[in-house]
């Protein structure tokens, strides 16, 4: 110790600090640098890129087949096949740039996003809590908001990554294949809806993650729990619905909520959602709000239960 | 000189309830022990030092910030950048490497980013983790998990440091190490430190003042020296010789015997009228050799589980 005390001066530091706002960003790097240390962040990017390319290809290829070989013929495994029978494969994602096509991308990314969102919450903040970090954390000069801001701001870019961004990429290719200015200055609209979807998804989804990570810690009972959620949860609600004829039970699917939310944003005509019957787009946001409320109030709770000097 | 931290009549009550009861202290900078049974008020003292808690009555200050207000406020952070805390959990973030972990901690004080990961280097190489910096946290030893705590504390260079049972769950050699340490922040690099803990052999090697407390209350305070000596009219003396008739003398002039420890040395308390000649006037007398005379200083030990005990 002696030797390297010689060898080694401790010098002292005078800079000026910045605030606590700074210092969530930090934590939001910091988190990040940490969940992407595992290969099954890697892997779950990769499953979401697959879906981005395939929207991507098949609006391309759904365009250029539709436009120059309309009419024609292709020979498949020896036998002609109309084009337009090719394309109808398509049309249940409607990749024809309009609300839906950027609905149905979010809606199917859904799936990798929520196996994703149960994997970072279990690391960047279940782990927090079973590890014992969270003295380290709050011992700093920042609030205990500014941790979970840190945190949600961490899960936040990883939703938009997912969702948001590839989405508004989707948006500019419809452009592209388009008549790109007609297409961006009359749809400028939707442009506005994707951004509203991806914040209403932020919002909710990233303090369903903070709070079940804060719940349950591990990356099992989460998996377990977002299951649930995501899965059991629109499978029960689409029984209720046709068992009891009342379009309302679809409000336990919360997925479902999202999707109605985020197509109320991107101002689609509630006739066209499917599958139908849906609730009214109203009840939607109202169940979103309420389920963003509890998340807020549990959290606040945890949050403050936390003791650092033990 | 400032005193390092002043509390008039501080209190804090939990409900019904009362962890600390009217503590008015003044420290001095320095290396300071915080010494106390559990119960003792120790950990609230600590919250209400780092702003965590605000006390229910009562003022006080730590340099020159004012403790008190809400937790998450401007004032406590501000209070909280003057004090790099060493908590006793283990308070580390598995998943980042030790430069990156101090780093981090570095930014959550408010340091830039490139000052702070050049800071985490120089205060890792400075407790002797150089060569593990760029190892994972969890895969370090008990012994660097802690330099690796105390270098987060360091990392903004605070005047103050706040040491949780820093030794503990430490192998001999590395205590040691870690008490030298600590020892030379104070000596060398001016820092105060206020070191709570339940070891007093780490507060007898490394402060310079003692706080006892117990009950919510501070029992004692002062520096070591001052409170061992504390114990007025008690000598060790070693004599050579026949002993009979000098203590037999010794106890007609009114001492007390306490305890012999079979090899000559005597453990007396004199009345409170008393020269210490008459040691020697009765040696000489009864032909006996007085090879030392020493004041019977209490050791901590002895002092603290008196002081608990009051």
């Amino acid at each position: 110790m002696a030797q390297t005390d010689t060898l080694l001066r401790y010098r002292p530091w005078r800079g000026t600090a910045r605030g606590p706002l700074y210092a969530a960003t930090a934590l939001a790097r910091a988190s990040l640098k940490l969940l992407f240390r595992h290969w099954q962040a890697w892997s779950l990017l990769a499953l979401s890129l697959l879906v981005f390319f395939f929207f991507f290809y098949a609006q391309y290829l759904v365009v250029w087949i539709t436009n120059l070989l309309a009419t024609d013929t292709v020979r498949f495994a020896g036998f002609p096949v109309s084009v337009r029978n090719i394309t109808r494969f398509f049309e249940p994602l409607a990749l024809n740039g309009t609300a839906h096509t950027f609905g149905n991308f979010i809606w199917y990314q859904g799936y990798v996003l929520v196996i994703f969102l149960a994997y970072a919450g279990s690391v960047l903040v279940g782990s927090d809590f079973s590890h014992g970090s969270l003295p380290f954390y709050l011992s700093k000069p920042i609030g205990r908001w500014h941790y979970v801001l840190g945190k949600c701001l961490a899960i936040s870019t990883l939703i938009n990554l997912l969702t948001t961004v590839p989405a508004i990429l989707l948006w500019v290719e419809a452009g592209l294949l388009d008549d790109w200015q007609t297409y961006y200055f009359k749809q400028w609209r939707l442009l506005l809806g994707i951004i509203c979807y991806g914040l209403v998804l932020t919002v909710t989804l990233t303090l369903i993650t903070v709070a079940t990570a804060v719940w349950v810690r591990r990356t099992v009972p989460m998996a377990m729990i977002w299951m649930g959620l995501f899965v059991l949860l629109p499978m029960l609600a689409s029984s209720l619905v046709a068992t009891l004829d009342d379009r309302r039970w679809r409000l336990i699917d919360l997925w479902n909520n999202l999707y109605l939310c985020g197509l109320s944003c991107l101002r689609a005509d509630s006739a066209t959602i499917r599958p139908q019957p849906q609730p009214e787009f109203w009840q939607a946001w109202l169940v979103t709000g309420t389920v963003v409320s509890s998340c807020v109030l549990y959290l606040r709770k945890r949050v403050q239960a936390v003791e650092i000097v033990a | 000189m400032q005193p390092l931290i002043e509390l008039n009549a501080v209190s804090r009550k939990f409900g019904a309830f009362t962890a600390l009861s009217d503590i008015t202290l003044s420290l001095p900078p320095g290396r300071i022990g915080l010494l106390g049974p559990n119960g003792a008020g120790k950990s609230t003292l600590l919250k209400i030092l780092m702003g965590l808690i605000p006390p229910s009555s009562g003022t006080g200050r730590v340099l020159d910030e004012e403790l008190g207000g809400d937790r998450d406020t401007e004032g406590n952070w501000r209070l909280r950048r003057l004090i790099g805390f060493m908590p006793e959990a283990d308070a580390l973030v598995p998943g980042l490497t030790g430069v990156e972990y101090v780093s981090l901690a570095g930014e959550l004080y408010g340091m830039p980013r490139r000052e702070a990961t050049r800071r985490a280097h120089e205060v890792l190489s400075y407790l002797e983790l150089e060569e593990a910096r760029y190892r994972y946290v969890e895969q370090y030893s008990a012994g660097m998990k802690q330099r690796a705590k105390l270098a987060q504390a360091l990392v903004h260079d605070p005047p103050v440091l706040l040491l949780d049972e820093p030794t503990s769950g430490l192998d001999p050699a590395g205590r040691d190490a870690m008490l030298r340490l600590v020892k030379a922040l104070g000596t060398d690099h001016g820092k105060s430190v206020l070191f709570s803990t339940h070891l007093l052999a780490d507060v007898e090697a490394v402060c310079e003042r003692v706080v006892i407390m117990a009950g919510g209350k501070v029992r004692g305070e002062g520096t070591v020296a001052e409170l061992c000596a504390r114990r007025q009219g008690r000598f060790r003396v070693r004599v050579q010789g026949e002993l009979t008739a000098f203590r037999t003398a010794l106890e007609g002039a009114g001492v007390k015997f306490l305890g012999d420890n079979g090899q000559g040395e005597l453990r007396v308390a004199v009345p409170n009228v008393w020269s210490n000649l008459t040691f020697f006037q009765h040696a000489e007398t009864w032909g006996v050799v007085i090879r030392s005379l020493l004041r019977d200083d209490e050791t901590l030990e002895e002092l603290f589980l008196r002081t608990v005990a009051v």
